[in-house]
């Protein structure tokens, strides 16, 4: 499919929202709670795609978590008012793996999902709201210790700790490699 | 800024938690620390899987128009001219050989053991729990049980039981649809997503028993499908499908 959308064939951009649209849907509606606000996230991140796959390059991450990253950032963005400085580390993936039939695609992505909604809901809860905070609220460290009234400090480890184990949990499961 | 301070800072760069400057700051120290660096993209890669801990949602039927629509009316993407093209890697699955699996009772007449194992995991059947262990301990043997998919294959069951030490296991299976004509069970093998080819049955009583050579450790998943014919890559969907991990 990556292919096909660097040659600039509009149907893949069809088979891209086929597979990822209500997942990216989702993404987007878990940040705004707004469908309206959801789904103009999910088109302008559908059309970015579109419009970046040229510069697209496997080897820094899948289409997947690109894309998703995309939904995630326009989000928070219309979220929180304003464009956020985005990390420069590469997405290099993890989910990262061989084009599968379209038919067994979805039967993949549910698994994989699965095991990462386990690996989420394992964590402990002040971990796993520390991490629910900044990923899909986009609420700084400083922001999320004002919050949850705890020193910086313990959202600064929460956070590294609360990856770690889900980094432990799902290498054990060969979801990361 | 020193190592120390960039070590504290990772997990919230992780999560672009940071404020601006402290963003920017702890990317400098990452370009001159390999080790940092390393570790940042660690854990960069699980925080990038967070959106997956999300329900799918149901956008209006408009959003995939209004998309094919904008797309349309954006000029195709064009690969850069005069710099290296960076190419998208389309690796392939590995495929296995296809072969044919030999069935559980000819199988049998060669190693009564894994037979009995096999017709223990027939028979150890409802219910049982992903990756309940056979024994206690160290025992070189894990079961696994699937559960049929709820609307193509409901009531179905399968077992499967792994012996370490031979890296073989067996599989039985129970309650499968009926195939019409022409059609297999066909069992699968899912290592990162991409289904190997382990084998086809042609039972006509929706039971099926059989054994998979070779080491599992490397495997995620398994699951059997409905196809018209062997096939090299599915072309349904599994109506039994589980994990094979024990966690």
């Amino acid at each position: 499919m990556a292919a096909q959308l660097k040659r600039g064939e509009s149907t893949a951009i069809e088979s891209l929202y086929d597979r990822y649209g209500r997942l990216a849907f989702g993404l987007a509606f878990r940040i705004l709670n707004e469908r309206g606000a959801a789904e103009d996230v999910v088109q302008d991140a559908f059309v970015s795609v579109w419009r970046n796959a040229a510069g697209f390059d496997a080897r820094r991450g899948s289409l997947r978590n690109w894309l998703l990253s995309i939904v995630r950032n326009r989000a928070i963005d219309r979220l929180r008012g304003s464009a956020r400085v985005r990390s420069e580390i590469d997405l290099a993936d993890a989910g990262q793996r061989a084009e599968v039939p379209d038919v067994w695609e979805a039967v993949a992505l549910d698994l994989e999902r699965k095991q990462i909604q386990e690996g989420f809901r394992e964590l402990p809860d002040p971990q796993r709201q520390t991490l629910e905070l900044a990923y899909f609220g986009g609420y700084t460290h400083v922001e999320i210790a004002s919050r949850m009234q705890v020193p910086l400090g313990t959202v600064k480890s929460r956070m590294r700790i609360g990856l770690e184990k889900m980094r432990t949990f799902l290498t054990a499961r060969g979801v990361m490699a | 800024m020193s190592c120390a301070e960039a070590e504290d800072l990772l997990g919230a760069y992780a999560l672009e938690a940071l404020p601006e400057e402290e963003a920017r700051r702890v990317e400098e120290h990452l370009r001159s620390c390999a080790e940092h660096r390393a570790a940042a993209a660690e854990l960069r890669r699980t925080s990038a899987l967070l959106p997956l801990t999300v329900e799918e949602g149901d956008p209006s039927p408009e959003v995939r128009a209004r998309i094919i629509e904008a797309v349309k009316a954006t000029p195709a993407p064009r690969e850069s001219v005069g710099r290296p093209v960076q190419s998208a890697r389309e690796p392939r699955g590995t495929v296995a050989p296809i072969r044919r699996i030999p069935t559980l009772r000819a199988w049998a007449a060669r190693s009564s053991r894994l037979a009995v194992a096999a017709a223990v995991a027939l028979a150890l059947g409802i219910g049982g729990l992903i990756g309940y262990q056979l024994g206690h301990g160290s025992s070189p043997q894990v079961a696994y049980t699937f559960q049929g998919d709820p609307t193509a294959a409901p009531g179905a069951e399968g077992r499967l039981v792994y012996f370490k030490d031979r890296k073989q296991a067996v599989v039985a299976a129970t309650g499968l649809p009926r195939l019409a004509s022409g059609q297999v069970y066909e069992m699968w093998l899912i290592k990162g997503g991409v289904p190997v080819d382990k084998g086809i049955s042609a039972s006509s009583s929706g039971d099926i028993g059989a054994q998979l050579p070779g080491d599992l450790s490397q495997f995620q998943q398994f699951a059997i499908t409905i196809e018209p014919g062997e096939q090299q890559l599915p072309t349904t969907k599994p109506i039994l499908v589980g994990n094979l991990q024990s966690g």
